[in-house]
């Protein structure tokens, strides 16, 4: 436990001294879903700015209206405003790939990392992160789709109790579980992110074997870390949903832009705090060695005292030595 | 109803006696309170004598008891009398009857056959049912794929006519409305002697059921069992002819009055709930047990069975015409609901009583389905289903909607008994305009649904919704299963006529129209009105011909749609308008304002129109909308802010109700309320990828 809190103290101070990379991050999202909402935007104008009936929703939130305005023609398909809002979340996701070595750098370093080395850093690692992303992927997903299949079939065999709970009440273990598991696969994948960032090592294969073999050795302190800052994030999203809903006025458009956005940014800190947490823990525990020479002094010989050793003559460049004199 | 009472052999007394059939005694009993003393007495006297039986009844006759009603006498005219002895097995699903049905023939006419409902044959692969719910969808089983548990089947073993013999051999499948010769919910009997007018006949069945899991709100599904639509049942003679149609997919019921008398067998674990009042219940040396139940002016009877009911049944709603037994079958997962389900039962009954006419049963079962079965929001004779979760949180109020329509059903349907083949917007249609009505009053008009977390949504709204998305496919006046699709069938039958009927409160009033539904139900009920009926009621109590509206809204698809196009203002004087010296601040300025509205479809409704001016002004003005387009023109020292369609709200059949308003200025506030929304989805969705995914 002194260990785990040491880690997780150890992961916050890294965070709390680089928070000027949650900033970014937040902003670029920020930005990134400014577009992607943008299609909604524009079809809603077009509908509600100079309706009456708009009112209804700045006042409270009335749902047949929203409803209403989203199956009328003039507003078109609702993919075309729906779909940039998940392109633009996946463009935060790849350009987070892209970054995400130098933001790994920068926790590992005790000095503010120069924005040169934070760039070096991601374009050095980019290739190396994609085909850790590939191997996390097909992993992750080769898991999850197993435990969701076996998930789904213990639900529906629960399904079938006239015990109306059970069903859920498996469902809540599963997941559980499947998120237990999701997390601890998480762990090593992030162990294995800051390896080939931080050893700087080119074979990804090896990085992922040497995550593969610390998450094991240490589940315990880091899954106990990781489950830690998850809580968190719950905590954040539920409280923070809370006070939107129960102290922001329906009609404080402001009042309900500021809280969400508080939101967002306070859920990006749980994320690299866990990050911090696992560069935290390659600097203790997965830094290789350096093989240094070992000094081996040589025999001490005694000075002999003898004539003094013939001062040769310089040779200068460009001037022929001096043979004819002897 | 109409040729039967022609049987009675007075059509000089026809209307009263439909108008008070079953009356008497509400009026004689509880006319103070309830208000419908508008029986005359004569007439009474005329429906009793023609309900006596004929001479060559050959003692047979149907019982005028009381048991199961707040009346001394019975309230309807009673064609039937079913006696049915039934044994359920609950681990094969099956249920092995006899019925005893006695029959007065009140047609007038000799009847040589008699068709039956055979309604557990439609869930079979080839039934009309099936097909038809598989190509336009019905609100429960997809069809995707044929399971056995899916199959049903009602069996004829024998069936024997008192005086006549064994007719089994006479019994023929018919297929009145498709010609579907793989489809057996209709038997026809051919007898071997016609039936007098005013003659009695005694039909002895012996059946068999295969009840399928639960579809069309009957059937079991894991040890639940409703027992909905399951012995044989004679069809109706209305205006003329055998009205006995197949089961179809968006088709429900239609049967006559009568008296019920029903022993069920089931285990002696089952907890039973049945329509009318339990009059007996015996444990047998079997390890079951017999409940007989016992109904009176019903059109049909339905059960249920589960070993695992909570039952609550100490509630006491004191009506109109007498106390009204509570009895609610809860799942135990929901128990904690049960006071709800209780407060929702006991306010419908209230605002019915008020509103409409006295609840005249004893009783009132409301059944918690089983879990994911298609047994939930069902309506039978003083017994309805509920639907709801184990998680439903205190401001979504879905239970309260099922149980509340349902309810209603037991006016609209259960005592003003339609024809729900043929009009199943009177009994679904009026109901949910009921439903709008009865909600509203109970938890508020724009919160009836859902009032939690700021979210809000209406029931007339919801119902106005449903409509708009199948405006132009049917019309409200069709047969129900000739709708486009199930969808159009839902869209109209309940979301159309509710917006049709509230729509028509703006028209002719809401305490006219108040009191032309109180009128319709206290003149039909107990009988089989049909929509000229219900059309005309509203016209006499109105005083006014609607048919202009009614042509439109019940008989056609002509779709309403009103816009206020544009609102153009600038100074009478704007000529002199010079650089550098501007109307905005002269509040001499006298300003031309033009507002065009026009209507885009093809209904013509009269509607006002209220413009607004930048000094507060409000001017209302009054558009036929004959034409397809109209201007207002106003000079005053004000320019014109905003104009609106239909000002009062009370035209809840417009397709877009975004465009009956126009203002002048932008106001994105809404836009960025919700733009808000999208930006926090995208947000929490780009971040949720990058915590799992990197």
């Amino acid at each position: 436990m002194v260990e785990q809190q040491g880690l997780l103290g150890s992961g916050w101070s890294r965070v709390a001294r680089n928070k000027r990379y949650i900033v970014w991050f937040y902003i670029l999202n920020l930005a990134l879903a400014w577009f992607g909402a943008g299609a909604f935007n524009t079809q809603a104008h077009s509908i509600l700015d100079h309706s009456l009936q708009s009112k209804s929703l700045v006042h409270g939130f009335d749902v047949p209206v929203l409803i209403e305005m989203f199956s009328r023609p003039e507003f078109g398909p609702t993919g075309a405003s729906h779909g940039p809002v998940l392109h633009f979340a996946l463009l935060f996701f790849v350009l987070t790939v892209l970054f995400l070595p130098g933001v790994l750098q920068g926790y590992a370093s005790t000095y503010r990392l120069p924005r040169e080395d934070f760039f070096r850093a991601c374009g050095r690692n980019l290739w190396r992160f994609v085909r850790l992303l590939f191997v996390a992927g097909i992993v992750m997903g080769v898991v999850a789709g197993v435990l969701f299949a076996i998930e789904g079939f213990l639900v529906k065999k629960a399904g079938e109790s006239t015990n109306e709970l059970l069903s859920f009440e498996v469902g809540v273990v599963c997941l559980v579980v499947i998120f237990l598991k999701m997390t601890t696969l998480r762990i090593w994948f992030d162990l294995a992110q800051a390896d080939v960032v931080l050893s700087d090592r080119k074979a990804v294969r090896k990085s992922i074997g040497i995550g593969f073999r610390h998450m094991w050795r240490s589940l315990g302190r880091l899954l106990g870390s990781y489950v830690i800052t998850t809580m968190v994030a719950a905590v954040i999203l539920v409280l923070g949903i809370w006070i939107w809903m129960k102290l922001i006025p329906a009609a404080s458009v402001g009042g309900a832009i500021f809280i969400a956005q508080l939101i967002l940014l306070l859920l990006l800190i749980p994320r690299f705090w866990q990050r911090g947490i696992a560069v935290s823990y390659y600097l203790e525990h997965m830094v290789e060695p350096i093989a240094i020479q070992p000094f081996v002094p040589g025999p001490v010989v005694a000075p002999v005292e003898s004539a003094p050793a013939p001062v040769s003559t310089p040779v200068i460049p460009g001037t022929p030595p001096d043979t004819q004199g002897e | 109803m109409k040729v039967r009472s022609i049987n009675i052999g007075s059509i000089i007394v026809l209307t009263p006696v439909i108008s008070v059939i079953g009356l008497s005694p509400l009026v004689k009993e509880h006319a103070a309170q309830a208000g419908a003393a508008q029986t005359a007495p004569a007439a009474v006297s005329t429906h009793i004598a023609a309900s006596a039986p004929a001479t060559d009844s050959g003692g047979l006759t149907i019982p005028d008891t009381s048991l199961a009603i707040n009346s001394t006498q019975p309230l309807s005219q009673r064609v039937v009398h079913y006696e049915i002895d039934a044994k359920y097995d609950a681990a094969k699903h099956t249920v092995d009857a006899n019925e005893v049905l006695t029959y007065h023939n009140l047609t007038g006419q000799a009847l040589d056959h008699f068709p039956f409902h055979l309604y557990q044959n439609a869930f079979q692969p080839n039934s009309t049912w099936v097909r038809e719910a598989k190509v336009s969808g019905t609100r429960d089983v997809g069809y995707e794929n044929w399971e056995s548990k899916l199959y049903g089947s009602e069996e004829i073993k024998s069936l024997e006519v008192v005086g006549q013999g064994d007719l089994t051999s006479q019994l023929q499948y018919i297929q009145p409305d498709d010609g579907n010769r793989d489809d057996k919910t209709v038997v026809d009997l051919r007898l071997s002697k016609p039936i007098a007018p005013g003659a009695y006949v005694q039909f002895k069945i012996a059946f068999h059921d295969q009840m399928p899991e639960t579809q069309a709100r009957s059937g079991w599904k894991r040890d639940f069992m409703l027992g909905g639509q399951w012995f044989p049942k004679v069809g109706v003679w209305w205006h003329g002819a055998w009205n006995c149609h197949q089961y179809h997919a968006t088709t429900e019921f239609f049967a006559d009055f009568g008296v019920y008398d029903v022993k069920l067998t089931v285990p002696q674990n089952e907890v039973v709930g049945a329509s009318g009042v339990k009059v007996a219940e015996v444990e047998n040396s079997d390890k079951t047990k017999t409940l007989t139940y016992h109904g009176d002016d019903i059109h049909d009877f339905a059960w249920t069975a589960s070993p695992r009911f909570k039952v609550k049944e100490d509630g006491v709603y004191q009506g109109q015409m007498g106390p009204v037994q509570m009895r609610i079958l809860m799942q135990p997962a929901h128990w904690s609901q049960v006071d709800r389900h209780e407060k929702i039962l006991k306010g419908s009954l209230e605002q019915f009583e008020s509103r409409y006419g006295p609840y005249p049963y004893k009783t009132i079962t409301l059944v918690d389905p089983e879990p994911d079965s298609a047994a939930g929001g069902m309506e039978y004779p003083t017994f309805i289903t509920g639907d709801t979760n184990w998680f439903m949180p205190e401001g979504l109020y879905l239970p309260e909607l099922v149980v509340e329509h349902e309810f209603g059903h037991q006016y609209w349907y259960g005592m003003v008994a339609t024809n729900e083949f043929e009009d199943a917007w009177m009994d679904e249609g009026i109901n949910s305009y009921t439903e709008v009505k009865v909600l509203d009053a109970i938890l508020g008009k724009k919160t009836s649904i859902l009032n939690m977390a700021g979210a809000t949504a209406g029931e007339r709204e919801v119902q106005r919704m449903s409509y708009v998305g199948v405006a132009s496919l049917d019309a409200i006046a069709q047969k129900a299963y000739e709708y486009y699709s199930f969808n159009s069938y839902a869209g109209v039958t309940y979301g159309k006529t509710a917006s049709v009927l509230l729509t028509l409160e703006g028209i002719v009033g809401e305490d006219t129209m108040d009191k032309a539904m109180h009128a319709y139900f206290m003149k039909y009920r107990f009988t089989h009105p049909t929509k000229e009926d219900f059309l005309k009621t509203i016209e006499d109590v109105a005083g006014r011909d609607l048919h202009w509206y009614f042509n439109q809204a019940i008989y056609g698809t002509q779709i309403l749609d009103y816009k206020v196009t544009k609102i153009e203002t600038f100074p009478v004087n704007w000529y002199e308008e010079k650089k550098g010296r501007s109307h905005k601040d002269d509040k001499n300025t006298v300003y031309r304002s033009y507002v065009w509205v026009q209507r885009k479809e093809d209904f013509v409704m009269p509607v006002d129109v209220e413009i607004k001016f930048d000094n507060g002004e409000k001017v209302r003005e009054h558009w036929d909308g004959a034409s397809h387009w109209t201007k207002f023109v106003y000079e005053k020292k004000a320019k014109a802010e905003s104009a609106e369609i239909d000002p009062d709200h009370t035209i809840q059949i417009d397709r877009n109700n975004f465009d009956n308003s126009y203002t002048t200025e932008a106001h994105t506030k809404p836009v960025w309320k919700l733009g808000n929304y999208f930006v926090f989805a995208s947000q929490w969705l780009g971040q949720a990828l990058a915590w799992w995914g990197v």
